[in-house]
């Protein structure tokens, strides 16, 4: 009974000997012949990986606009002014902005009273200017007309410098300025806006500096 | 006839109305509650709040705010920060676009003031990076003085010695260009329009998002048909936004 049993453990630890010499070596042929030939060994999914596109979220930081109003030029009168306007939105604090203006100015009072006398030639009375502006809003809230409508607005204060082109002669101008936005829908905005163009010029006699106070009215469209 | 004329200042308008058929992103609140402000700002009041696992639509964005609409049509402003916090019904994170990184940003557009040869100058840019620290930027300046108004376009290459310093990087550069003088006072100038080159030191910074400041010292060599080149000097300083 003894050597029976010590024969099976023999037996079986020559097996397993066997086994572990086996081990790492290969026997390919046996396996490959256990499968048939030319069969995938793994289903392989005919389904398509569909490509997931999430849409993008549309950033309206644009605004982009006309204004008309009133442009105060010193010695020469006020008259109409009017001009484009583009902003970027860099955050809900800061904006900057681009202004291009048009307007022409009246006649000074010394050529009132001394009709003979021409300070500008007719051609020179064209006021154009472009400004460059960085602008802040200071005091945004809401606005109440009657009980149940409310507008977005903001309160903002402008400054940049830009382009004067007065009596055939650019001049380099710093300009100053103050605007309220109102927000008719989330798209459309109402700007009021009072700047003041700064530039040094010599047109009356004296170098000296003078302002341009504009209060103008705008429309502009955010996209 | 009338009606013609408005509907076709709509569609100039690009009024929501003609962008219906646009696929929006709709997001789950997984936050307690998502609050909706009456407009894009800190300052303005909630007006709405929507529960957890309700689903929001969010129509677009301006600043840090996006335009969302509640289940039930009502339409306000999240913050960017409060929406990051909402998922996909797929259960993945909310597609907020991130801020262009500083270091790395591709696209650049700003303006500035500067000094040119004691004259007054608007100056405006636009650059594009074809490496992190290598760009090619694209000047258009004017120059106002009580002589002259001088107009300079120019194209240079930049370099930024380290990209990843956020708060002062050195910057040198090295373009060419060509400058246009407009006399105000006589006698004309010998030449209206000359070509030129310039090489150029400088420093750019982070402000906020995506808001950045540059200044800029340039040399420039103005190529004459006189016995001399002209050479001026330059300095200025901008404010860009970078994309």
């Amino acid at each position: 009974m003894e050597i029976r049993l010590s024969s099976v453990l023999l037996a079986a630890t020559l097996l397993s000997g066997c086994g572990w010499f086996h081990r790492g070596e290969k026997a390919p042929a046996q396996i490959v012949a256990e499968e048939p030939q030319g069969e995938p060994s793994i289903i392989e999914p005919q389904v398509n990986r569909r490509a997931v596109k999430t849409p993008k979220i549309k950033a309206k930081d644009f605004e982009l606009g006309g204004y008309f109003g009133a442009l105060s030029i010193q010695d020469f009168g006020t008259n109409p002014v009017y001009g484009v306007r583009a902003a970027y939105h860099v955050s809900e604090d800061i904006f900057l902005e681009g202004f291009l203006g048009r307007s022409r100015a009246g006649k000074s009072s010394l050529e009132d009273v001394f009709p003979n006398i021409t300070v500008v030639s007719d051609t020179g009375r064209r006021f154009t200017y472009y400004d460059l502006d960085v602008g802040y809003n200071v005091l945004p809230g809401e606005i109440f007309l009657g009980r149940g409508r409310a507008f977005n607005s903001a309160l903002y204060v402008t400054v940049g410098m830009g382009d004067v082109k007065f009596a055939d002669k650019d001049q380099f101008a710093l300009n100053f300025g103050m605007g309220e936005r109102l927000l008719i829908t989330d798209w459309l905005a109402m700007h009021l806006d009072v700047r003041d163009h700064v530039f040094e010029t010599a047109l009356t006699g004296r170098t000296k500096n003078v302002h341009n106070i504009e209060a103008t009215l705008g429309l502009t469209v955010f996209y | 006839m009338r009606r013609l004329l408005a509907l076709l200042l709509l569609q100039a308008f690009g009024v929501g109305l003609v962008h219906a058929k646009e696929q929006l992103i709709e997001v789950v609140v997984a936050e307690p509650y998502l609050e909706m402000h009456s407009g894009p700002g800190r300052g303005f009041p909630v007006v709405y709040v929507v529960g957890r696992d309700e689903i929001v639509t969010v129509l677009y964005s301006r600043t840090d705010w996006f335009k969302v609409r509640a289940p039930r049509g009502q339409e306000g402003w999240a913050r960017r920060s409060d929406l990051a916090l909402t998922k996909l019904t797929s259960g993945e994170p909310a597609p907020i676009p991130p801020y262009p990184d500083f270091a790395t940003h591709r696209w650049e557009l700003g303006a500035g003031y500067g000094v040119f040869n004691h004259q007054n100058l608007v100056t405006a840019w636009g650059d594009f990076g074809l490496t992190d620290s290598l760009d090619v930027e694209f000047v258009l300046q004017q120059a106002l003085g009580t002589i002259d108004n001088r107009y300079i376009a120019s194209v240079g290459m930049r370099h930024t010695f380290i990209p990843e310093w956020r708060w002062f990087s050195p910057t040198a550069g090295i373009g060419t260009g060509y400058q246009y003088i407009d006399d105000k006072v006589p006698p004309k100038p010998l030449q209206t329009s000359n070509q030129l080159a310039y090489v150029s030191l400088g420093a750019r910074g982070f402000i906020t998002r995506r808001f950045m400041w540059r200044a800029d010292w340039r040399k420039y060599v103005v190529f004459t048909n006189q016995n001399q080149n002209e050479e001026p000097e330059e300095w200025k300083f901008g404010l860009a936004v970078f994309f």
